[in-house]
């Protein structure tokens, strides 16, 4: 079992960005970073689903019920005005610092 | 941002059961679809969705409700200990709540009146004396000037005598403007107003609820009939309300105006004079402050000064305090002490209920194992402890709340308190209960859950404490009953120094009906001789302080550092006879001797120990008097203070209107009390003074003390019961614990007196460290006490001893009982048992 344990910050900017192309469900949103991650990123029910309740919470999503290609009642994700705004915001302040990290350990 | 998040957090917790068995849905697919794609489920389902739900922030409502919904369960199995608990807490709580209750009634609720905030009680002020009585041509003055009080309201206090009532009845004269300012309503009728105060209407009485209901049997046809007061006729034109308290707290028979005193007092110069006064009170006008009408009425008092220099005293000024809540006169000191006696009910309260939780605690040693065995952290485990504790605090809290408002209530009944006081409990009442509560769970509940969520049950330090403080505190009780007690027998027992089983008093309160100096000395002289005409009486004299009578008039004196009182008796020549208080050296006081003055034997050892006291000048204000004889100690005037000191002389022609008469009989009072008031009546019909038995109010003074030492020793009794019950739970739950070191040294031969040595060893510094601090508490409380009761002593031995000797008799029998059962037991089984 191999573990990639990710900031829970670095988690939701993750899912904000993978739902910013349209409304997906868990299971949908954890697949999605696993294969844009190219297989290095896997993230466990045991951290997604207290994160997508916290984004529930901050109103970064909403919740609807819908039918999944395998023809299963399942809730999807949609990215709200206020998550776009929080996307743009993280995803600047992330990249800010990958930057500075990345320059202290070229310089160094 | 932050607000929606709020709603939409709230809107969880309205819809919490079904977002949470979405959430499970959801789950249970993403579990299943990893399943398909060949992944392995991780961790426990239950566990994993507890965690997200832990991101609404709600989760300890779900875990409050799981441990209360457990400390019920557990309750319903052990109801026993429920039961007992909720008792002793609800006891301890209850004496509390009482006592608090008490205190807001009567220090912080505001008297039943309008806008009871803005009203302001004013005293006249210079910088060497107060005196709160405003005379009434300067109220007026005021009244017409101020621009910082909305209203001046003044009141006057009378006793009248009333066509067809045997004694002098109360009346209470008022502004016109008191009811409409303070709001009260009629019960029937009207109440007096604007209206009243013109001279060509019908002069005008209303009467106070209670005395409508004694005397008139609530009959409300009684509203527009006639009454005569002093003789005048009024028309009764209404009764106020049960609940009206006036300003005072105490309400009258008759309300009249005070613009009519003149009509209904003989003589009353009291509109016009400056040397008498009334009562004043003020109403701030809006944003007004009390600190700018006591500036503004300065400058006023400074302007009335220069009409009238000699009635206005240099820098007067006019002192406020809050009007709108009861007149506490010397009462603090008496909450402070019943506070504290509570408190320590609740302390011995909260230790046995401590001790209790400890050794329920030790028979639950299994399941607590179990639990942490299964995950529970230490904090978990606390967390469900004290919530058990915290139920039980609040369900003793509402005992409280029930059991101390029976009590408050009893107590008023009991004490025939005024009627406007509201017992019911109020907010400050209850949040008072739930602190209390919450503050004893805390003290009972949260040590033993620490020890026994550590499992370190072999430290007993929190047992011993626990027990240590119920000691303490029941020790403290029974000796400050002891002291009580004795307090009352000594008063009781002692020679009071004067006769009281056979003199009548009569109160005259001639001032009060408007008689100048000559009509009272005219009064007086026929009044004494018609009564010595009565077959049976056998001296008659006057003073201007009745015995037990509440009046006193003293003089400050200073020795060594220390202020005397000395209280002053101003008589006639004939008193010390009278009251059969023996002349023991020098002369009598004789008739226009008014520079002579008699000193009680007290007084002469204490002022002159090493001189003749004969003859020495003794100062009283400006003027100094000759000592000619001393008198024997008579506490007349201070019946609980064995070291008060008197002295008496003659009384001058500005105290006639103030006099009262005393007559000695030769057989029983009782019999003869109708002809005195017979005999007053004769003098005067339109007057009828108070006749009263002395041996009465001698009896009553006693009373007092026994009644106080009853509700300690009652309190006493509750915690000496208590730490019985603490003491007895901790012994049974040691030799629990030692059944098998007791078998074993049973089984080589031990005797059961070294096994009975071996338990007491284990308990007695707990014990005699409870008991020394029980007996310094008691000490200390006793000083406070002194303060408000002189008689008492504060280091009695009999009462210390007696008390510490009933405290380990009880204790004793109370460890006897669990500790037989280690004497009983049975070595083989003993070694068996685990």
């Amino acid at each position: 079992m191999q573990r990639n344990e990710m900031p829970s910050g670095a988690l939701v900017l993750l899912i904000l960005r993978v739902l910013r192309s349209g409304p997906l469900h868990g299971y949908a949103i954890a697949q999605r970073i696993h294969a844009l991650s190219a297989d290095a990123l896997r993230v466990e029910e045991g951290s997604l689903y207290p994160a997508l309740q916290k984004i529930l919470r901050k109103g970064w999503v909403t919740a609807a019920w819908g039918t999944s290609d395998t023809n299963r009642k399942v809730r999807f994700y949609k990215l709200t005005r206020d998550g776009m705004k929080q996307l743009e915001a993280e995803a600047s302040q992330y990249d800010r610092q990958t930057k500075a990290i990345q320059a202290v350990l070229r310089t160094a | 941002m932050r607000l929606r998040e709020l709603l939409r957090r709230i809107h969880y917790l309205l819809n919490r059961r079904r977002f949470d068995d979405e959430l499970a849905e959801e789950m249970a697919f993403h579990r299943e679809m990893a399943e398909e794609s060949g992944g392995v489920p991780l961790g426990n389902a239950l566990r994993l969705r507890e965690d997200s739900r832990e991101a609404w922030g709600f989760m300890w409502i779900d875990r409050l409700g799981q441990d209360v919904r457990y400390v019920f369960r557990g309750m319903r199995t052990s109801p026993g200990f429920t039961a007992a608990a909720v008792l002793v807490l609800a006891i301890g709580i209850g004496a509390t709540v009482a006592a608090f209750s008490a205190f807001n009634m009567v220090a912080l609720r505001p008297l039943p009146v309008r806008d009871p905030d803005t009203i302001l009680w004013f005293q006249r002020h210079a910088p060497e004396r107060t005196v709160s009585a405003v005379p009434y041509p300067a109220v007026a003055f005021y009244r017409e000037h101020t621009r910082t009080l909305s209203a001046v309201l003044a009141m006057t206090a009378a006793q009248v005598s009333v066509e067809g009532a045997e004694q002098p009845l109360s009346a209470f004269f008022v502004t016109a403007n008191f009811f409409d300012e303070l709001g009260p309503r009629a019960a029937h009728g009207r109440l007096l107003g604007v209206a009243d105060e013109k001279p060509d209407a019908t002069p005008a009485v209303v009467l106070g609820h209670g005395f409508w209901a004694s005397h008139f049997g609530s009959d409300p046809s009684v509203v527009g009939t006639s009454v005569r007061i002093n003789g005048k006729a009024a028309t009764i034109v209404g009764v106020v309300a049960r609940e009206f308290s006036g300003l005072a707290g105490d309400t009258p028979a008759f309300w009249a105006l005070l613009e009519r005193h003149g009509y209904f007092v003989h003589g009353s110069r009291l509109l016009t004079d400056f040397s008498s006064g009334v009562g004043m009170w003020g109403r701030l006008g809006p944003g007004v402050s009390a600190q700018m009408a006591e500036d503004e009425l300065a400058i006023l008092a400074a302007e009335l000064r220069r009409q009238h220099p000699s009635d206005i005293w240099e820098g007067e000024r006019l002192l406020s305090a809050p009007g709108g809540y009861p007149p506490l006169i010397g009462a603090t000191s008496i909450f402070a002490l019943v506070g504290a006696l509570v408190l320590l009910i609740l302390a011995a309260a909260c230790g046995n209920l401590g001790s209790l939780l400890l050794a329920r605690g030790a028979s639950r040693q299994r399941e607590i194992a179990l639990r942490s065995a299964i995950g529970a952290g230490p904090g978990r485990l606390i967390r469900q402890l004290f919530t058990e504790s915290l139920v039980l605090a609040m369900m003793g809290c509402l005992g409280g709340l029930v059991l101390g408002s029976l009590v408050l209530k009893g107590i008023m009944i009991w004490t025939d308190a005024p009627v406007w006081l509201d017992p019911t409990p109020d907010w400050r009442v209850v949040t008072f209960a739930v602190a209390i509560g919450f503050l004893s769970s805390v003290f009972f509940g949260l040590a033993p859950a620490l020890q026994i969520a550590r499992q370190t049950q072999r430290k007993t330090f929190g047992r011993t404490l626990l027990i240590g403080v119920q000691v303490a505190s029941s020790c403290v009780l029974l000796i400050v009953a002891g002291l009580l007690t004795r307090a009352g027998e000594r008063a009781a027992s002692t020679d009071p120094g004067f006769e009281y089983e056979h003199v009548i008093v009569v109160e005259l309160s001639l001032a009060e009906h408007g008689y100048t100096a000559a009509r009272a000395r005219s009064y007086i002289q026929d009044l004494s001789v018609r009564l010595r005409g009565i077959a049976g009486v056998e001296d008659v004299s006057v003073t201007s302080t009745p015995p037990l009578g509440g009046l006193t008039i003293t003089a400050l004196l200073q020795l060594d550092g220390r202020t005397l009182a000395v209280f002053i008796h101003q008589v006639d020549p004939q008193y010390l006879a009278t009251m059969k208080i023996p002349l023991l050296r020098g002369r009598n006081l004789i008739d226009g001797d008014e520079r002579s003055v008699v000193v009680s034997e007290s007084l002469a050892r204490r002022k002159w120990p090493d001189q003749d006291p004969l003859g020495q000048p003794f100062k009283i204000g400006d003027e100094t008097l000759t000592v000619v004889g001393i008198a024997g100690n008579a506490r007349s005037l201070a019946i609980r203070d064995p070291e008060a000191v008197e002295l008496y002389r003659l009384a001058r022609e500005a105290d006639l209107t103030g006099l009262a008469v005393v007559a000695r009989i030769a057989g029983a009072t009782e019999a003869l009390a109708p002809a005195f008031s017979a005999a007053a009546n004769a003098v005067d019909p339109n007057f009828k003074p108070q006749v009263q038995l002395l041996k009465d109010q001698f009896d009553q003074s006693v009373r007092d003390i026994e009644s106080g030492a009853l509700a300690v020793s009652l309190l006493g009794v509750i915690a000496l019961a208590v730490a019985c019950l603490g003491v007895i739970g901790l012994v049974a739950y040691s030799v629990a614990q030692r059944t098998k070191e007791i078998g074993i040294r049973l089984a080589l031969g031990a005797e059961s007196r070294h096994i009975l040595r071996s338990l007491a060893i284990q308990f007695q510094g707990t014990i005699i460290g409870g008991l020394v601090a029980g007996v310094l508490g008691a000490a200390g409380l006793a000083q406070l006490l002194r303060r408000e009761l002189y008689g008492l002593s504060t280091i009695d031995p009999i009462a210390y001893i007696s008390a510490i000797v009933l405290f380990l008799f009880a204790v004793g029998l109370a460890a006897l009982w669990p500790a037989r059962r280690a004497l009983r037991v049975d070595p083989m089984v003993a070694l068996r048992c685990d």
